[in-house]
């Protein structure tokens, strides 16, 4: 890998799973299941 | 360091929950999503090393890592919450520094006091343990989430999902492990 792959990947690992994280932190609605 | 970054922001959301959970996980990965831009710009320097542990070799970082800037971005990035309160603009500048913090235990002494320093800093749990540090970030990740799960109880702001959560962060850990080809 080229250090500008390198610097590409880090960036995008970083920034990639933001949404679903902060997905997964919503709360359940009440009577969710 | 990688997603004991993410699991320091869940863990500042748990003790915060008013903090917007996207602002704590992007502020704790900042000083990386800097690093990327100012590599590619010429600003900062690795060089990719497939023999040592960790793959890569953080040649100049001091724009963004060292102690100083460190401390600069976590100030604007808080600063960038401020219509939000104190306390919530306090915790996502602290999701900043937090990045330096963890990076202290897992770089080696790459981590400059300001930009130009011929001071660094890092104790080096990267070399010293190539693959143990895998083990000591998975003890962090697993307390920093613990705390998050347990004060995420029914009727809270945050962690509806806990399990696809822990499942998330565990894909993660498993993808940058030292096992995994690069």
């Amino acid at each position: 890998m080229s250090t500008g792959g390198l610097a590409v990947l880090v960036f995008l690992s970083f920034l990639v799973p933001v949404p679903l994280l902060a997905w997964l932190d919503r709360p359940r609605r009440p009577g969710a299941r | 360091m990688y997603v004991g970054h993410f699991a320091a922001a869940l863990a500042l959301k748990a003790r915060v929950p008013r903090a917007p959970t996207a602002g704590l996980l992007v502020g704790a990965g900042l000083l990386d999503l800097l690093f990327a831009p100012f590599v590619l710009f010429g600003l900062e320097r690795a060089t990719v090393t497939p023999a040592v542990s960790p793959g890569f070799s953080l040649d100049f970082i001091d724009w963004s890592h060292s102690l100083l800037m460190s401390v600069v971005w976590s100030v604007g990035f808080g600063l960038l919450f401020r219509r939000r309160g104190a306390v919530v603009a306090t915790t996502l500048g602290f999701a900043v520094f937090s990045h330096f913090l963890l990076d202290l235990v897992m770089h080696p002494a790459d981590l400059a006091l300001w930009p130009g320093s011929g001071v660094h800093l890092g104790l080096g749990l990267w070399r010293l343990l190539p693959t143990g540090w895998w083990f000591v970030e998975l003890g962090f990740v697993a307390a920093a989430f613990g705390y998050y799960v347990v004060r995420s109880r029914p009727g809270t702001t945050f962690g509806g999902r806990p399990a696809l959560m822990a499942g998330t962060l565990a894909v993660l850990h498993l993808v940058n492990s030292p096992w995994v080809p690069r």
